[in-house]
C-alpha cells in the first residue's frame, strides 16, 4: 500500500509532465531531454554558487595545501581540519546532499512511466533520431540500446571525474568509476528512455564542468583585469598574498566577517 | 534492528551513489557516514531521525563543517 501510496503521485506527476512536453509539440523521446533539461535549470542557481564558492576558495589555495601537506597520511583529520578552515575564512562549500536526492524521484517516477508506456504505448512517436525504435522498450531489445548504454557509462565516467576532482579519496573514486561499469547488466534492461534521460543529466553535468573550469583562474590570486565573474557582489580589487593572509589574521581575531552578506548567512545556519 | 538502517546506507552507498555522483558532502564526515554512525549509536528509529535531520541541513543554504553524530543535540 505504501509502495503504491508513494510511487502513483510521482508516475502521475512525470506523466504530466512529460504530457505537457508531447503537447506542445515535441516528440516523447525529445520530452525526456526536455525534461531533463528542465530540470537541470532548475538548479543552474546552485552551480552559479558553486562556482562563486570556488573562485573563493582559489583565492585560499595556498593555505589549503600547505593544510593538505601537513594531514598527508591522515584523511580523516585533514577533512576536519579542511571544514574549520572553511568556517573560518567564511568560505562556504557549495556541494551538499540534499539537491542530489531531490533528483531521485524524477528518476522513479520516469522508470514506471516509460513502463506504462510499454505496457499501453501513448500516440505519437516513440522512436528518437531515426535509430532508436522506441524508448519504452528495453535498451537491449535493439542495437541502438547498446550505443545509448556506451554513450551513458562514458558520460557517466566523464561527469564523475569531473564532479570528484580533489575533494574525494581515492578508493571512493574508483569505486565510483567501476560501479556504472559493473552496472551495465541492469541498466540493459531498463526502459531506453531512462538511459536517455541520464545520459542528457550526464552530458550537461560534462558541459557545465567544461564552462566552471574556464571561470576559475588557475593561479590563487587573479591578475589585475583577469576572469571575474561575481553577478551579485562588486569585485573586489585582487589583494596581493601578503594582504590576504592579513585580512585572515584580521577575521579571526574579530571571529566576525567583514560582508554583511555572510553574516546573514551564518545566522540563519544557526537556526 | 539497528542494523535494518545500517544496511540501508550501504545499499545506498553501492547503488545510488555513483548514478547521483554523489561523494562529496559539505559537512564532515559525510552524510551517510553521518546515518552510519547515527544508527550505530541510537538505533533505528533515532537513528532515522538524526540521519534526515542531517539530510535536510545538507542543503545549499546551511553553512557545513565537522558535525559528529556522537555531538547531536536532538536527544538529549
Amino acid at each position: 500500500m505504501i509502495y503504491l501510496g508513494l510511487l502513483e503521485p510521482l508516475e502521475r506527476l512525470l506523466r504530466h509532465v512529460l504530457n505537457g512536453l508531447h503537447a506542445i509539440g515535441l516528440p516523447w523521446a525529445w520530452s525526456i531531454i526536455g525534461l531533463t533539461v528542465a530540470v537541470r535549470i532548475l538548479l543552474v542557481p546552485l552551480t552559479v554558487k558553486q562556482i562563486h564558492s570556488m573562485q573563493n576558495m582559489q583565492r585560499h589555495a595556498p593555505q589549503m595545501k600547505e593544510l593538505q601537506k601537513k594531514y598527508k597520511g591522515d584523511r580523516q583529520k585533514l577533512n576536519e581540519e579542511l571544514m574549520r578552515f572553511y568556517k573560518e575564512n567564511n568560505i562556504n562549500p557549495a556541494s551538499s546532499c540534499l539537491p542530489l536526492l531531490a533528483q531521485f524521484p524524477v528518476f522513479i517516477g520516469l522508470y514506471y512511466t516509460l513502463r506504462a508506456f510499454a505496457k499501453n504505448p501513448p500516440a505519437g512517436d516513440l522512436s528518437w533520431l531515426h535509430f532508436l525504435p522506441s524508448i519504452a522498450e528495453h535498451a537491449n531489445s535493439h542495437w541502438s540500446g547498446f550505443v545509448l548504454i556506451v554513450v551513458y557509462v562514458v558520460s557517466q565516467l566523464a561527469s564523475t571525474y569531473f564532479m570528484s576532482q580533489g575533494t574525494m579519496q581515492q578508493s571512493q573514486r574508483v569505486l565510483m568509476m567501476v560501479l556504472p561499469v559493473a552496472f551495465v547488466p541492469f541498466i540493459i534492461r531498463f526502459p531506453a528512455g531512462l538511459v536517455l534521460y541520464w545520459m542528457t543529466t550526464n552530458l550537461w553535468t560534462v558541459g557545465q564542468g567544461l564552462i566552471t573550469r574556464r571561470l576559475i583562474p588557475k593561479t590563487p590570486v587573479a591578475a589585475p583585469g583577469g576572469p571575474k565573474r561575481s553577478s551579485r557582489t562588486p569585485p573586489k580589487a585582487p589583494l596581493p598574498e601578503a594582504a590576504v593572509a592579513q585580512v585572515q589574521q584580521a577575521q579571526k581575531v574579530k571571529e566576525h566577517p567583514t560582508q554583511p552578506r555572510r553574516v546573514k548567512r551564518k545566522k540563519k545556519a544557526r537556526r | 534492528m539497528r542494523y535494518a538502517g545500517v544496511a540501508l546506507v550501504w545499499a545506498y552507498r553501492l547503488t545510488l551513489r555513483p548514478f547521483l555522483g554523489g561523494g562529496r558532502c559539505k559537512y564532515h564526515p559525510s552524510c551517510s557516514q553521518y546515518a552510519l554512525d547515527a544508527f550505530r549509536a541510537h538505533g533505528l528509529f533515532k537513528g532515522g531521525v538524526l540521519a534526515g535531520w542531517r539530510l535536510l541541513r545538507c542543503n545549499p543554504w546551511s553553512r557545513g563543517g565537522v558535525d559528529y553524530a556522537r555531538e547531536q543535540k536532538v536527544f538529549r
